[in-house]
């Protein structure tokens, strides 16, 4: 990693400002175009110079290009297009033979790309699965034609119901379908046989039978099937296969597929299940409530990162040792293993933009970057032991390494009460005004309570003299004498010179009908003119609403508008029942004009 | 098993791959699951919108075959609060694959979220015939039987839940229904089991404090507030319970520098504010007490006990005026409370308004039930108003209380109340008052008797008997005593009109009443601290995912 290039300017102002920082800024180009997560990416000594490469297996912008990466130092050595997403990547050594090169292993797909010294070896294919015979019988005997699609559908249904085994593709696909394009999808397909193919989740390696740091592993695998599978290194064949309850996202193994092992898999039921050698189901299982973010062992600590923002400790039987909540969402985690002086700590890339590393509990460095890091890998890179490779969301590569002078001390017991306490309160200042009035209510405290007391006093009068005025003089919209009880609103429709007036009346009594009303308008005849300023209400029906329109004609042009009195009367009485002034709206049509 | 050696070593086999079986593959379907590692990676991340993308993409491909895109597709809509939506497609994903438990799971979680508690009880139950042994489903059952109020039901599916696997959130809820039912010492027993099994959770920790606080089991409380302190050091309603303990034994700037925390995380909360203020208040720094006062009740106008406190202040603060306003507030909002209504009183007798004080005062006597205070305020009122017999009924009824409240240990009295009970005595002539003499004794005990022995000993005779004299005899025009009810209306600031009485007369009431004051507010003033116990029963609804 000679190749320091000074281009990193955002991490490097930010870094090198601390000089007590224990990383060397070796590289950072945000525009690396690297899109990936931290189980595609892998160090390798691929071609067995001792200079150790980088290998991506890169999602590309939109997920839509994938490719495989291989990188020396901040160059991209070689890249060529992949047929599928990588799920995972991985190295093994294969076999004892000389020179020891490890292979690199890709899963994409229903397969496994093996390649040694960067060119194409193997491909592994899962196994297909075997598919319900209930449904293999019916798709044979269709091919004979001797059921027609309808009674396929209902007996494919009948079995998508109850069975065990899913449906295939085939079968699926054929019940969406219209009853007008079965004929044609069943002439097409009867004579395929039907097949049910699962995908590879997530992949890693395991050694075979000797603990060495150079010894051959075998490849585990997890599939969609909710299944874990160890492959042979050589043969390529299936040398243990487990199921699990639910699908497995993350994986982490230890000890030897010969000897004795243990498998823990995080899923996707938010549960992490643990295996041992001989146990086809799991052993132990640990319940989160939350979905795993990422798992990684240190020492003999399952240390789990949950989408609840904290860091989890639990043992290989599932007991839980410590939590530790995080300031942001964990996007990723992986192990950061420092062999010069075997220290082995988590890092959690997380979503303000820091990498958090953590030994147990306590919080051994913070490292911020200028973008959100989503992928992360430490090891020897190059010639360099100690790297840190961190790849960001805007598909940024950053390279660090660690310094050989560094040494992570554990900052001891909480730090001290939080920063907040040291803030001061916030206060709010009180005026010198206020100053002058608290003084001013001690002095003549009672004459202003007496003042008080009697505006409030007078005020109420006052509200219900004029409440009992309006009452009095039928004022209000709504009359409640025992004889008429009405209710009255106006609504004013149009936008001038003319406008519609319709009155709403309505008889609130519960069972009498009204007869004998009269509906009196009262208006400025300057500014107004109405049809028929007075005319009779017709018999008012209980609950019923009854409109009545008139048109209001507005005569004046000057943008004038008035208050229209609404009286509604009974036949030999002067006083009205009740009344509603409506102030009509300016006449825009005559303005327009 | 499908093993090909590659032909071509040259090439990568994606090139390889793609020119040849292209042709023969058109008619070949889709596996339906390959990318749902993609999208639960992009999901867990929390990057909904790269998930949504390949969602769009997977479903368009498999033509709305993949179920777990559906799912996670679902999921993202609940988490953006369109619940119907989100149901709609788990209802999807339950038909594509209706063995599942998880699908059904989800679907009855939306019809939780929708309020349509029966509903989602009949789904849950589907799903526990699919999976018998899913904590799960029990706990979030035994949620929904709580919304329905049958705790029993609530109560066994909860236990269930803890029977198949222990999480610290059926604790929760099972305590909740405990504290729903008004169990007190069954929900901290749950509490314990809870904070034996996880001993870092900090809001198990916090609500067992609360709850011993509540009963006033104050050692016990402060541990576990301070446990979940030392976890979460920013921990809001732990540091503020923990914080109004340390009022209540005076350690004010102790308490004020912990608010500091609070104040960062939480800068509008009212209980906050209010426990501030009063600390300002009990350093005598009245005007910020104020100013933090009515920042409380600004955040938070309809809490009554903000309104109290402000009350409480302006009478400290001779603003009587203010006090009057602020106590009435408070009464419209509490209006069950004897102690407001004597805080009403001492504001009235302040405002010379005797007629309405002493309304308020027997209201005052009618609805408290303990504290003696209330009388004594009630006594001096009339025997400085001349009314000796109804003065002494009231002191009769202040020694019965007394008696009474001696009985508990923790009970402390005020050495001025003392004092001044002492003063009435004698000016009653009620002897040497025997109530008293215990609680001196007990007050001796403790370092305030100081006070206590020289207002013993210096036994003056109050308000000096020319004073009395007069009042006793212009007494005479207050005589009617309003009845119960009549009394209410005109203490609630609407009834009040104003009465203004003959001057010269609220002079000689004053300074009794002057030296009564700050007895009144230190004795309330106790009383007002465990606010922390109204913390303690809110409680946030908690279920799984």
């Amino acid at each position: 990693m000679a190749a320091a290039s000074s281009s990193d300017s955002d991490s490097g102002r930010a870094e090198s400002s601390e000089a007590s920082s224990k990383w060397l800024d070796a590289h950072y180009d945000p525009m690396a175009n690297i899109h990936t997560f931290s189980s595609c990416l892998a160090l390798a000594d691929l071609h067995g110079d001792g200079e150790y490469k980088l290998v991506v297996g890169d999602l590309g912008p939109s997920g839509q290009h994938p490719r495989l990466k291989v990188l020396k130092g901040p160059t991209v050595l070689t890249e060529s297009p992949l047929p599928a997403l990588p799920a995972a990547a991985a190295t093994f050594l294969m076999e004892q033979h000389e020179p020891r090169t490890p292979a690199l292993a890709l899963a994409s797909g229903p397969c496994v790309y093996v390649y040694k010294n960067l060119k194409p070896y193997f491909k592994f294919t899962l196994p297909q699965l075997p598919p319900n015979p209930l449904e293999q019988d019916l798709w044979n005997q269709v091919k004979e034609d001797r059921i027609d699609p309808l009674t396929l559908k209902e007996m494919l249904e009948g079995i998508r119901e109850k069975a065990e085994v899913p449906l295939s593709v085939q079968s699926l696909r054929f019940l969406q379908l219209e009853l007008s394009e079965m004929e044609a999808f069943v002439s097409q397909h009867k004579s395929k046989s039907i097949k049910r193919q699962t995908v590879i989740t997530t992949m890693t390696t395991l050694k075979k039978n000797l603990a060495d740091e150079d010894a051959v592993s075998c490849l585990v695998l997890g599939t969609e099937n909710k299944e874990l599978l160890v492959l042979d290194p050589e043969a390529f064949t299936i040398l243990a296969k487990m199921s699990l309850p639910s699908v497995p996202v993350f994986l982490e193994v230890s000890g030897q597929f010969d000897v004795e092992f243990r498998l823990a898999a995080a899923c996707r039921n938010g549960n992490i299940y643990i295996l041992r050698r001989d146990s086809k189901r799991p052993k132990y299982c640990i319940e989160l409530s939350a979905q795993p973010v990422g798992l990684v062992r240190v020492h003999k600590v399952l240390v789990v990162g949950s989408n609840q923002d904290t860091l989890h400790g639990f043992t290989h039987k599932g007991k839980k040792l410590w939590t530790v909540q995080m300031p942001a969402a964990i996007l990723t985690m992986n192990l950061l293993e420092q062999r010069s002086r075997s220290l082995q700590a988590v890092m959690a890339g997380l979503a303000n933009g820091e990498v958090h590393i953590y030994h147990d509990k306590a919080l051994l460095n913070v490292i911020r970057t200028p973008d959100v890091v989503t992928s992360l890998c430490f090891g020897r890179y190059g010639r360099e032991d100690n790297t840190l490779i961190m790849t960001t969301r805007g598909g940024g590569l950053i390279i660090k390494i660690l310094k050989r002078t560094a040494v992570f001390v554990e900052a001891r017991g909480e730090a001290g009460p939080p920063p907040a306490q040291a803030m001061k309160l916030n206060v709010p200042r009180k005026t010198r005004l206020y100053v002058d009035q608290t003084l001013r209510e001690r002095e003549a405290g009672t004459a202003m309570h007496r003042t008080f007391q009697t505006d409030l006093y007078l005020l109420r009068l006052r509200a219900a003299r004029a409440y009992v005025q309006a009452l009095e003089s039928s004022l209000n919209p709504v009359s409640v004498t025992a004889r008429e009880p009405l209710k009255l609103h106006a609504v004013v429709q149009g936008l001038g010179p003319t406008f519609k007036l319709t009155l709403h009346l309505q008889n609130t009594s519960t069972a009498r009908p009204i007869l004998g009303l009269l509906v009196c308008f009262l208006y400025n005849e300057v500014l107004y003119a109405l049809p028929r300023a007075f005319f009779k209400v017709p018999l008012l029906v209980p609950g019923l609403n009854y409109p009545l329109e008139t048109f209001v004609e507005s005569l004046s042009d000057k943008g004038i508008s008035d208050i229209i009195k609404v009286l509604v009367l009974r036949e030999g009485q002067s006083a009205p029942l009740l009344s509603a002034h409506i102030n009509m709206p300016v006449s825009e049509g005559l303005e327009a004009t | 098993m499908a093993e090909e050696r590659l032909a071509t070593r040259t090439q990568f086999p994606a090139s390889a791959e793609s020119q040849k079986p292209r042709l023969k593959k058109a008619q070949e379907f889709p596996i339906l699951e390959k990318q749902n590692w993609l999208i639960h990676l992009h999901y867990i991340r929390k990057d909904y919108e790269a998930c949504k993308a390949v969602i769009k993409e997977q479903l368009q491909e498999t033509q709305g075959l993949c179920e777990y895109a559906i799912y996670v597709q679902a999921l993202i809509f609940r988490l953006e609060g369109n619940i119907q939506e989100s149901l709609e497609l788990f209802q999807t994903c339950a038909v594509l694959s209706p063995q599942c438990a998880d699908n059904l799971k989800q679907v009855a979680r939306s019809l939780f979220l929708l309020g349509k508690h029966k509903a989602a009880i009949e789904v849950y139950n589907e799903a526990a015939k699919l999976n018998q042994k899913d904590w799960e489903i029990c706990h979030n059952l035994g949620v929904c039987y709580i919304y329905l109020k049958q705790f029993d039901k609530a109560h066994d599916q909860l236990h269930n839940a803890l029977h198949l696997n222990r999480h610290d959130l059926t604790y929760i809820m099972l305590g909740k229904i405990h504290l729903l039912q008004g169990d007190l010492d069954k929900a901290i027993e749950i509490y314990k089991k809870a904070v034996e099994f996880s001993p870092e959770n900090t809001e198990l920790l916090t609500t067992l404090g609360l709850l011993y606080l509540q009963l006033g089991i104050y050692q016990k409380a402060f541990e576990h507030l301070g446990n979940a302190l030392t976890y979460d050091p920013t921990n809001y309603k732990a540091i503020l319970a923990a914080g109004s303990m340390m009022q209540t034994h005076g350690d004010f700037d102790v308490a004020l520098t912990k608010y500091r925390v609070v104040a960062c995380a939480v800068p509008e909360s009212p209980p906050l504010w209010n426990n501030i203020g009063m600390c300002f208040f009990g350093k005598k720094k009245y005007v910020a007490a104020i100013s933090c006062l009515k920042r409380a009740n600004y955040l938070a106008p309809f809490d009554w006990k903000i309104l109290y406190n402000l009350g409480l202040v302006h009478l400290t603060m001779q603003q009587y005026a203010s006090a009057f306003h602020f106590v009435s507030a408070a009464i419209n909002l509490q209006p069950k409370m004897g102690e407001l209504f004597m805080l009403l009183a001492v504001a009235l007798t302040n405002l010379e308004d005797p007629e309405n004080a002493r309304r308020a005062y027997a209201e005052a006597a009618r609805l408290d039930r303990c504290n003696p205070l209330v009388n004594l305020n009630y006594a001096v009122l009339l025997y400085n108003q001349g009314e000796r017999k109804g003065a002494l009924a009231q002191f009769q009824e202040m020694e019965k209380k007394i008696r009474l409240l001696k009985d508990s240990p923790s009970l402390e009295f005020d050495a001025e109340m003392v004092e001044m009970a002492q003063k009435l005595g004698a000016a009653l002539q009620v002897g040497e008052a025997l109530v008293w003499t215990k609680p001196v004794k007990d007050t001796k005990s403790k370092h305030r008797s100081a006070s206590a022995c020289k207002a013993a000993s210096l036994q003056q005779p109050l308000g000096s008997n020319q004073a009395l004299g007069q009042a006793m005899s212009s007494a005479a025009a207050y005589r009617k005593l309003p009845s119960g009810r009549r009394l209410h209306a005109a203490l609630s600031p609407r009834g009040f009109g104003p009465r203004v009485p003959a001057e010269g007369l609220w002079l000689l009431a004053r300074p009794t009443l002057l030296r009564l004051r700050t007895p009144v507010s230190r004795a309330s003033w106790k009383g007002k601290l465990p606010y922390a116990g109204q913390i303690g029963t809110c409680f946030l609804s908690h279920a799984v995912h």
